[in-house]
């Protein structure tokens, strides 16, 4: 589904992102993540996924291979990773995923993304 | 009401919602381990065969047109059934599943959920919206999941009832038989445009999308493969209406008998809040029913029958639901679940039972399915979840698309 606001040149700012919209702490709201994830459309810009699908994340994320950030294209990568963040994002490219809800056990208490075929 | 209050399952502890979910993770990673080049050359043999049953009816409608009268229509006959096939089989096992990501591992572009699209008239897009996401994060969830009744029939009882609903015999045989533009407009959210919480600028891009679509499946189907036929063009046309109403009342019967049978609950917007994975699983088997037949059976409804696992795992291959069905059911039995499936016939029973019931006023009625709560009305629902996902940003001035609150 296409947001009208997408990623542009130049633009850091998270809220101008399809799943940052309306968060005022820089995080993506979770119920968009899980949008993007089902109805598989890019974080960034909100259009439909490509082939191959992206994901950035920490250096502990790609140990782990498991994703917070919503999945996106190859060409939005850069919009986000232009964000304000801690540490620095690597990209991961795979062809599918797995969407993992969170159980109430987990060391990690939120929705993540686990590429099953990295390219 | 919390999900814990659902009464089918009051009984489970929470340890033993907990052991659930273990299970049910552990029979997902067994599949995904395993899956492999089995896997992918069924869904490639599948893809392969489609093809097949598609272009030789095309064939046999060119092929049939010169032809005597003796020979021409049993020809143009085999070709429009093995033309319904082949969309049914394209529709169910085919783009259905791709699009939901169960093939994306293979790394094949073209069996990709990205650049699936499908034989029938709504945009891929739009379906991976409504179905993928809507449907299918919101099963059943009153006022949020629009496949209950597909903003035409009222299915639930906590639909409020308006002399309108007398007609529902005449629109459950419409639906099934224009399945295919129902569907086609169903991501457009008709009831939040009745609201007026439709971002217009949206639906003006969802419309147009459509319009193309349709477009191309109107010219493909009646215009240019009658042309390639001739002076038996009309007859053409025939044959590809039969096909095309042939996968319109299928679709419909195998859609409508995975949520509306007796079994199926209904659940509100409050038992989705801090849902953990457990809690969503067990959500999608009691909103969801089965139904049992032969390989042939769930091969052309798509693995539908298996609609308990599908909800379970949308993304899981569905060649292989057959396998994790037992467990599954057993799993429910071990904990006093109800696991709701028979043969197709009497599910389909309970639907049209329903539908004829609720053309009626409640109290004229007698309720089959485990009741919602006291008082609950899909309207209330309706409303929280316009204002979630039509929300109006009025610090831009604009719509939006999106929620700003984070209730998934
Ligand atoms: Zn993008």
């Amino acid at each position: 589904m296409v947001a009208r606001r997408g990623p542009q040149p130049g633009v850091t700012t998270a809220s101008a992102l399809f799943a940052w919209e309306g968060a005022p702490d820089g995080v993506p709201s979770r119920r968009l993540v899980t949008r993007c994830a089902l109805a598989r459309v890019c974080g960034a810009c909100g259009r439909p996924l490509g082939h191959p699908i992206a994901f950035v994340g920490t250096s502990d994320e790609v140990a782990r291979n498991a994703f917070h950030l919503p999945p996106l294209h190859d060409g939005c990568v850069d919009a986000v990773r232009a964000l304000p963040a801690p540490v620095p994002l690597t990209v991961v490219r795979t062809a599918g995923f797995e969407f993992v809800r969170p159980g109430s056990g987990d060391a990690d208490p939120l929705p993540r993304f686990v590429p099953n075929s990295l390219l | 009401m919390a999900i814990s209050d659902v009464q089918e399952y009051c009984h489970l502890t929470e340890a033993d919602v907990e052991a659930i979910g273990r299970e049910l993770d552990a029979l997902r990673e067994r599949v995904e381990r395993s899956r492999g080049a089995k896997d992918a050359a069924y869904i490639r043999r599948v893809i392969r065969a489609q093809r097949w049953m598609a272009a030789s009816a095309r064939i046999g409608m060119i092929v049939a047109a010169p032809l005597d009268k003796r020979y021409r229509r049993p020809l143009q006959a085999a070709s429009a059934v093995s033309l319904g096939l082949a969309k049914i089989l394209e529709n169910m096992e085919i783009g259905h599943n791709v699009m939901h990501g169960q093939w994306d591992w293979m790394n094949d572009p073209e069996i990709h959920s990205s650049t699936w699209e499908w034989d029938t008239g709504q945009p891929a897009e739009q379906w991976k919206h409504s179905h993928n996401y809507i449907h299918h994060q919101f099963t059943n969830v009153l006022g949020y999941d629009n496949d209950i009744g597909y903003g035409v029939l009222r299915m639930a009882r906590e639909q409020r009832w308006t002399p309108a609903n007398l007609g529902q015999p005449v629109y459950n045989a419409l639906l099934a038989t224009l399945f295919q533009w129902g569907v086609a407009l169903h991501d457009l959210d008709l009831d939040a445009i009745r609201h007026g919480k439709k971002d217009p600028e949206e639906m003006r891009r969802q419309l147009a999308q459509i319009v193309r679509k349709g477009r191309h499946q109107l010219v493909k189907d009646y215009v240019l493969y009658p042309a390639l036929t001739g002076p038996r063009w009309k007859e053409t046309i025939r044959a590809n209406v039969a096909a095309n109403l042939m996968r319109n009342v299928w679709a419909y019967l195998i859609i409508f008998c995975g949520h509306f049978p007796d079994g199926a609950l209904h659940f509100t917007e409050d038992e989705l809040e801090d849902e953990t994975r457990a809690e969503w699983y067990l959500r999608q088997i009691l909103g969801t029913a089965n139904f049992e037949g032969g390989p042939l059976l769930h091969l052309m409804s798509g693995n539908l029958g298996y609609q308990i696992e599908h909800h379970l795992f949308p993304d899981l291959v569905s060649n292989r639901y057959a396998e994790i069905a037992p467990e599954v059911r057993a799993l429910c039995e071990k904990y006093e679940l109800p696991y709701t499936t028979g043969p197709l016939h009497r599910q389909y029973g309970q639907v049209l039972r329903t539908i004829h019931k609720l053309t009626l006023p409640n109290r004229m009625t007698k309720d089959d399915r485990p009741p919602t709560g006291e008082g609950v009305t899909i309207e209330q629902h309706q409303r929280v979840r316009h204002e979630d996902t039509h929300q109006r940003r009025t610090e831009l001035g604009a719509w939006s698309r999106a929620a700003g609150r984070s209730r998934a």
